[in-house]
């Protein structure tokens, strides 16, 4: 890696990237990705988000030199995208892959390592390493592709990213077509490389998955940034959550009138409550009540979303022209 | 060579050979040169002691100069074979090669390692071209050793004449690679090239057709056509002209051919480099 590159605090950096396809017959055209500003420190697990179309793969291809920029810069490591070596510390995993199904597991690991430019030894050394790392038995090393399933595919396109040992992975649909131990394997080998302080990109559909792993995410909407932060901090809640048992119902119909909103939990008992508000004081206010009628407080909490409760608030809200600055600049949308 | 480019140029060549043979493509040529290889051994009569042909030379005696010429002149027939067939197939086997890199799903992946696209390109331009060389060689260097053997007749003209297919063959493929990157498509490939093998050698004809031209417009697109536009034709008659011992009149054909190829080699890498994928 480059002086430049490695004193560069961004592993991915993008400023004002914008990505235009112009249709010449037809003279239309479709702004993939607009405006997009995005830092993906060093070392973190980012998962890059959007509904279908929304402009994520344009974005990485962008990285991968695979479209050039309309407008803007796209920088790994502190490297221009459109270099080439700047895709040296990069492993990619493509979401629709398709390997030459004339190789085996073991000549398409020993292909994309000498087009990282590997010397044959180290290949050799690595090859059996990373098979096994990825859960491939012995038998499929020397197994055509075509007869691969797609879950061992995805292993072993896992196994051709980690090839050079990059510092930047950049997955696309990284479980896509795999098993749930499959999963899990997969997560493990990325958690040992996010401890060893690789900078992992997840492209992915996979809400709960990209929760479970990233720390921190983007999502796109209409090629633009809708919003970007701590996946902590955007499931964060801005309200309070209170559980109550054996209230009664005036004052269940009472605390509903002051709560964001009331439900039954707990199908035992119709006396048992759960409501929601705004601010800490009004939900201590409402414990004061219960307690005041000898209620039990089962239990008092900040309330948390979902990542996927998150991305439908942000998709939605960024259909509406003029919330979508606004989202943008708050960093979290109010849950 | 540097090894940052040494390793991964092989590579490419590597897995364009390992595609042929996947595709069948390369065995297709050895099978097809191997048979024509079998035919001229056990087959012709051109050995001294069945006589078919009349013999290069007498044991212990000099070669007759009809007899050897009898001799180059079947060499030149297996080279003008396959000096059109061959590249015919060639073509025909290569375009899917090319276009295939070019893949969704494939085409990112290879667009995501450290290398520029002129490199990935040439590389696999280049992998293509030895795929073809490969077989040329097999059975050119093949059908010699049997001639020689059969008939005493050692000429090099016969060798010398791959170096004329070859560079045909390359030529072509770059236009194959030209179109594929424009269009992503193998048969419209095929088209353009086969278009350019049966146009080249009608415009070869230049000085008839002067008389058959109407205009001098007509006469002038016609001539810049023919100097432009790879002389096919005229690199056929020296393929034949080198096997003869002829000489050759002027290397124009080989020059003006190359640059064709250069220059179209050159727009392909240029467009590729400038492509979203």
């Amino acid at each position: 890696m480059s002086a430049s590159a490695a004193f560069s605090e961004y592993a991915i950096e993008t400023e004002g990237l914008t990505k235009v396809f112009r249709n010449r017959w037809s003279g239309t055209e479709l702004r993939a990705v607009d405006d997009v500003s995005l830092r993906v420190p060093r070392g973190s697990t980012y998962g890059l988000l959007g509904p279908n179309g929304a402009g994520k793969t344009t974005f990485v291809k962008v990285l991968l030199s695979c479209a050039h920029p309309t407008a803007g810069s796209a920088k790994v490591f502190g490297r221009d995208t459109r270099e080439a070596e700047a895709r040296r510390p990069i492993g990619y995993l493509p979401e629709n892959h398709r390997f030459p199904t004339y190789m085996t597991g073991w000549s398409m690991l020993d292909f994309y390592g000498a087009l990282s430019g590997m010397d044959s030894a180290a290949r050799q050394r690595r090859i059996p390493e990373l098979l096994a790392q990825v859960g491939l038995d012995e038998r499929a090393h020397h197994q055509r592709l075509g007869k691969y399933s797609k879950g061992m595919l995805q292993r072993v396109g896992l196994a051709q990213a980690l090839m050079h040992a990059p510092q930047l992975l950049v997955l696309d649909e990284p479980s896509d077509g795999v098993d749930p131990v499959g999963r899990k394997q997969i997560r493990d080998v990325l958690t040992a490389l996010e401890e060893k302080g690789v900078t992992i990109f997840i492209n992915s559909h996979l809400l709960q998955e990209v929760e479970l792993f990233c720390h921190d995410v983007a999502i796109i909407q209409r090629g633009r940034l809708a919003l970007s932060g701590s996946v902590k901090e955007l499931t964060n809640g801005s309200g309070y959550s209170v559980e109550a048992l054996g209230v009664a119902d005036n004052l269940r119909t009472e605390l509903a009138g002051r709560a964001r909103s009331s439900s039954g939990f707990d199908s035992g008992s119709d006396k048992n409550v759960r409501l929601t508000f705004e601010t800490r004081e009004q939900a201590n206010e409402a414990v004061d009540l219960l307690r005041a009628h000898h209620c039990e407080i089962e239990s008092f909490a900040r309330t948390r979303s979902t990542l996927e409760e998150v991305f439908i608030k942000t998709v939605e809200a960024s259909k509406v022209p003029g919330v979508q600055q606004e989202r943008v600049e708050q960093g979290r949308v109010q849950q | 060579m540097n090894a940052s480019i040494l390793t991964p140029t092989l590579a490419l060549i590597r897995d364009t050979f390992r595609e042929a043979f996947a595709r069948r493509i390369f065995w297709g040529f050895f099978g097809c040169s191997s048979a024509l290889l079998v035919f001229l051994l056990l087959v012709t009569k051109i050995d001294v002691r069945v006589g078919g042909l009349p013999s290069a030379s007498d044991i212990g005696g000099a070669a007759s100069p009809e007899a050897v010429y009898s001799v180059l002149q079947t060499q030149s027939i297996i080279a003008m074979v396959l000096y059109y067939a061959g590249t015919a197939l060639a073509v025909f086997a290569s375009a899917g090669l090319v276009s295939a890199m070019f893949e969704p799903g494939r085409i990112e992946l290879l667009l995501s390692k450290p290398l520029s696209r002129t490199h990935l390109l040439l590389g696999r331009y280049l992998g293509n071209v030895l795929v073809v060389v490969a077989n040329i060689l097999y059975l050119i260097v093949g059908s010699w050793i049997i001639f020689g053997l059969k008939t005493g007749v050692w000429g090099a003209g016969f060798l010398l004449s791959s170096v004329f297919i070859i560079l045909n063959f390359s030529v072509l493929l770059a236009v194959i690679v030209l179109v594929g990157v424009l269009w992503d498509s193998s048969a419209v490939a095929i088209m353009v090239t086969f278009a350019l093998m049966i146009i080249t050698p009608i415009l070869a004809q230049v000085a008839s057709m002067d008389q058959v031209l109407g205009s001098e417009t007509s006469r002038t697109i016609v001539r810049v056509l023919y100097q432009v536009l790879p002389k096919t034709s005229d690199l056929g008659s020296m393929v034949r002209s080198t096997i003869l011992h002829q000489p050759i009149e002027s290397w124009m054909p080989v020059w003006t051919t190359a640059l064709f190829g250069a220059v179209v080699l050159a727009l392909g890498v240029r467009r590729f480099s400038q492509r979203t994928f």
